[in-house]
């Protein structure tokens, strides 16, 4: 007992997950449940002159169907605000359930149409007559602000949402370039994702008249978040008036933070035809409608001086933020970014300036690193191009700047030069680590013996820092974030000593049920059997910011340990009144209290029966043992780590063979290894996807030319090596478990390595200076041959 | 996308074009086109079942013939809609005489959407391609009278 913590137990979720038993939204069927289905917008930007749905009204089976004019009024909220840097407020136009007046991406919402059997609302959509008049459409975020370019939204000028700067002036910044030994300049696309979770968005709403309720059934990473967004700014409803529930949600990687549009209709529909009605997106549907990631462009230069030494880092990005702004949309590109400039140097100036435009594409948002993947690429992709062209070790670069080791206590954090204070950090030390494993010194000679043979090998890195366990509420509110990100924690222990734990944190693949109760169990000393994590639902849990930035364990963690605390020093008070002692006399092991020095001692489910059945009892003291608590953290936490890829590349076809993956990630403490290393494994596997695979593109008339797993590739098992992983601990100085958070690190830092070994591969060849993700095997022939 | 090419067929360009200009033979000769009815002078409303890649679909909508000249030029508009998507394309065709025979000469541009430009765009090239070609083989043999 009392040792669960550091140990890789099997994820007791996984039982159900495996054995298709998991409870999807798509599963739950309702009695008179209706179904939705959406008639979609063809085109990237078009005037709709009229839509007819008589004929769709009239298809049998069809209970009823909506146009924008029927719910116009009802719009979807930003969550994060940004200001202009002349402090206007960012530009955020109206963002309706169904299409009003105008279609400003392919697959918005025009006509929702709601039937007793999916197929006959299916069959009704393809009846409705929409009369579009096609508008020019722009998709590129640098075109997008150019003069002349399509107006996304009629009313804002060259579709810029808001211009953004961050860190020294920019005169500083721009006189240390200018002034620098070597400057090292990229200019890159950062290309748009799809996130292609597993389980499709779906939706089901069943409005209550005898109660005058809602039930929302969605697949979210954040119930109660959904709940206060649909409530208070898009519906008009009071919050106890509506339940959220989120049972087994299959994947979201950011895709499933936002309030979309479809979730507010099917609610708002549920009244208005008095019966239940469930939407779930097809594959198409998710391609072109579940938020994308990342799609920047760049121009990103690195300053340094004779020794090496980084003087400045100075970018400028244009953002695409797609055709209206997404829940978090605004925070990707900025706050969420900019503020990782630092990276693991010292690097004394710093700007980021970033323009974040409105675009006929799909809206963009937060997608597994949300800013830093973005961030992290510029940085770590400077750094081994600078080596390269400095002739420099890219290790040795990168020992000359690193910034030394600090614990956070006895040390101070690190200041930033981009707004935050880094809590603790050992970057050397993951370095060494990924270097032994990898066998630096004898790879370099391998390579040398293999370029003679003719073969291809490279090497990349990445010491990639990140932030996480989003966030102090004050920080973020100072920043523009129209939300709070605590968390909130209730712990019930029941008479017997068994216990329940309601957490606002949502699993959707994290394991929470098994990790949660590792330290749960660890703490109150008692069988993990005995402990249940409870998320998800808005009636059960009190209140929850959700899942997502890393955070988990990091604060919703840190509120359970707040309830357990209070929970031990309760039953203290009861042990000591049985034991006839002093409360200062006891000490808690093992799951008891004993009067310190004797072999007088209480077991923990005595003390909650006791709690429960108070008749014996301190005088004065409430009956239970039941304990709620919310979590703010001080700062984010900061893992940091080193990758490091090492790629061959086929000289006469460009075909790029990953042949190792070595990743030594420093999380902080760790609860369980097994899932820590999961989601190391699955974040490499989609940073290696965005480097080599992966890519939304849309042609110039605005359609999605990869909308299915044709088009776009995702990586696959036989895509990888088996990845080598090892961990160094330093523990967070600033939440009681010492955690960082582990959940994005293998995204953010594995794409800049592979990227970087593919040009240590062949830029020996000459005049090949970059080249853009992802990095297919044409485009590598193409820098090789041209 | 860019449709163009050139096809050359044993034939005179006028025999060419009187072929060209008959729905009759249209409709006998175009891969995948089940009617072909008259709306107006150089107006049809074509129906056709086509499979590209991994979509296929039933196309209803317009094809109109204009700015002819000479009998050697003409524009071909087409508008057909699908539950697939929908297919707008302008292109241009001129009758080139050579020494024996006559080069179909054809140049525009093709827009989807939908379905088919989210999935077929990939491979849409080349099925376009490969129906010209078809088409051009089918109106050499019948004006040349061979194989049916």
């Amino acid at each position: 007992m009392s040792n669960y913590i550091g140990q890789s137990i099997k994820r007791r979720e996984d039982d159900r997950f495996i054995t298709g038993k998991g409870k999807y939204t798509d599963d739950i069927v309702l009695p008179k449940m209706t179904h939705l289905a959406f008639v979609r917008s063809p085109y990237a930007h078009a005037k709709i002159n009229s839509i007819d749905t008589k004929a769709a009204l009239s298809h049998p089976g069809v209970v009823a169907v909506y146009t924008g004019e029927d719910c116009g009024n009802f719009g979807v909220p930003c969550g994060w605000q940004v200001n202009f840097k002349n402090g206007d407020t960012m530009k955020e136009p109206p963002h309706p359930l169904l299409a009003v007046g105008k279609a400003k991406h392919v697959g918005e919402n025009v006509v929702a149409v709601i039937a007793e059997t999916l197929q006959a609302a299916r069959d009704a959509a393809e009846l409705v007559e929409v009369d579009y008049e096609e508008l020019p459409a722009v998709t590129n975020p640098n075109a997008a602000v150019q003069p002349g370019a399509p107006q996304v939204h009629d009313d804002i000028p060259n579709n810029v949402v808001f211009d953004f700067a961050l860190g020294n002036p920019k005169e500083e910044v721009d006189a240390a370039i200018d002034g620098a030994s070597h400057v090292t300049k990229l200019n890159f696309k950062n290309q748009r994702l799809a996130p292609n979770a597993i389980e499709p968005r779906s939706y089901i709403a069943d409005y209550d008249v005898t109660v005058d309720k809602y039930t929302l059934y969605t697949s979210t990473q954040n119930p109660h978040l959904i709940r206060l967004l649909m409530c208070a700014f898009v519906l008009g409803l009071p919050e106890h008036k509506v339940r959220v529930i989120s049972h087994d949600v299959g994947g979201g990687f950011g895709s499933k933070i936002y309030h979309y549009s479809e979730e507010a209709l099917v609610t708002w529909a549920s009244k208005q035809i008095g019966r239940p009605i469930k939407w779930t997106s097809d594959r198409s549907e998710a391609f072109l409608t579940d938020a994308h990631g990342r799609d920047y462009v760049t121009t990103a230069e690195m300053g340094f001086d004779n020794n090496g030494k980084i003087v400045a880092f100075r970018v400028h990005s244009e953002a695409n933020l797609g055709a209206y702004l997404s829940t978090f949309s605004t925070a990707c590109p900025t706050y969420l970014h900019a503020t990782l400039a630092q990276g693991c140097y010292t690097t004394p100036l710093i700007n980021i300036d970033v323009t974040a435009t409105f675009t006929n594409t799909n809206p963009v948002d937060a997608y597994r690193g949300a800013g830093r993947p973005e961030m992290t690429y510029m940085i770590e992709h400077l750094m081994d191009t600078a080596a390269l062209e400095m002739q420099i070790d890219p290790v040795e670069l990168r020992k000359t700047n690193f910034i030394p080791a600090f614990d956070g206590v006895s040390q101070p954090g690190y200041q930033t030069q981009v707004a935050l204070q880094y809590d603790s950090g050992n970057y050397h030390a993951t370095l060494d680590r990924a270097l032994e494993m990898v066998g630096y010194d004898q790879f370099r000679k391998d390579q040398e013996e293999s370029r003679k043979n003719g073969k291809l090998l490279g090497i990349g890195f990445s010491t990639y820092i990140e932030a996480c366990g989003i966030a102090p509420s004050a920080v973020v509110g100072s920043l523009g974030a129209r939300a709070g990100l605590y968390e909130s924690a209730h712990v019930r222990v029941q008479p017997t000593g068994s216990v329940s734990v309601f957490t606002g944190s949502h699993s959707h693949g994290q394991g929470h049920e098994t990790s949660y109760a590792q330290f749960v169990a660890d703490t109150l000393g008692i069988p993990m059997e005995n402990v249940d994590i409870i998320h998800g639902d808005t009636n059960e849990v009190a209140f929850g910011m959700g899942t997502y930035g890393s955070r988990s364990l990091a604060v919703g963690g840190s509120a359970i340990m707040k309830s357990l605390d209070k929970i031990l020093e309760k039953g203290a008070k009861i042990a000591a009144h049985k034991l006839e002692a002093a409360v200062e006399d006891l000490e808690y092991a093992e799951g008891k209290w004993t009067v310190k020095g004797t072999d007088k001692s209480i077991a923990f489910g005595d003390v909650s029966l006791t709690a429960y059945v108070p008749h014996d009892y301190p005088e004065g003291l409430e009956p239970g043992l039941d304990f709620s608590s919310f979590y703010d953290p001080t700062n984010f936490t900061y893992p940091f780590g080193t990758h490091i890829a090492i790629v061959e590349i086929d000289k006469d076809t460009g075909k790029v063979t990953l042949k190792r993956f070595i990743a030594c990630d420093d999380v902080g403490n760790v609860i369980n290894p097994m899932i820590v290393e999961g989601q190391i494994h699955g974040g490499v596997a989609q940073g290696v996807g965005q480097a080599l695979l992966e890519g939304v593109d849309y042609d110039e008339n605005g359609q999605m030319i990869t909308g299915s797993f044709m088009d776009y590739a995702m990586p696959r098992a036989d895509d990888f090596p088996f990845f080598e992983t090892d961990r160094k601990v330093t523990p967070c100085p600033h939440n009681p478990l010492g955690v960082k958070g582990a959940g994005e690190a293998g995204a953010i830092g594995s794409t800049p390595a592979v990227a970087n070994a593919v040009m240590d591969a062949i830029s020996h060849l000459g005049g090949v200076k970059d080249i853009q993700m992802p990095i297919t095997s044409e485009r590598v022939w193409e820098a090789m041959n041209s | 996308m860019i449709i163009k090419g050139k096809y050359p067929i044993d034939a005179s360009a006028q025999n060419v074009w009187n072929h060209l200009m008959d729905p009759e033979v249209l409709k006998r000769i175009t891969p995948g086109i089940s009617d072909l009815q008259p709306l107006d002078k150089d107006k049809y409303l074509a129906i056709s079942k086509i499979k590209i890649g991994p979509v296929s679909g039933s196309f209803e909508g317009e094809l109109e013939l204009k700015d002819i000249k000479d009998e050697t030029h003409a524009t071909i508009v087409i508008n057909q809609k699908s539950k697939i998507g929908n297919v707008s394309a302008e292109i241009k065709m001129q009758l080139n005489k050579l020494e024996n025979t006559t080069e179909i000469e054809y140049k525009g541009e093709a827009k989807l959407t939908g379905k088919l430009a989210m999935m077929g765009q990939r491979i849409i090239g080349g099925v376009v391609s490969s129906l010209s070609k078809q088409f051009f083989k089918t109106l050499n043999n019948e004006i040349n009278n061979t194989i049916r």
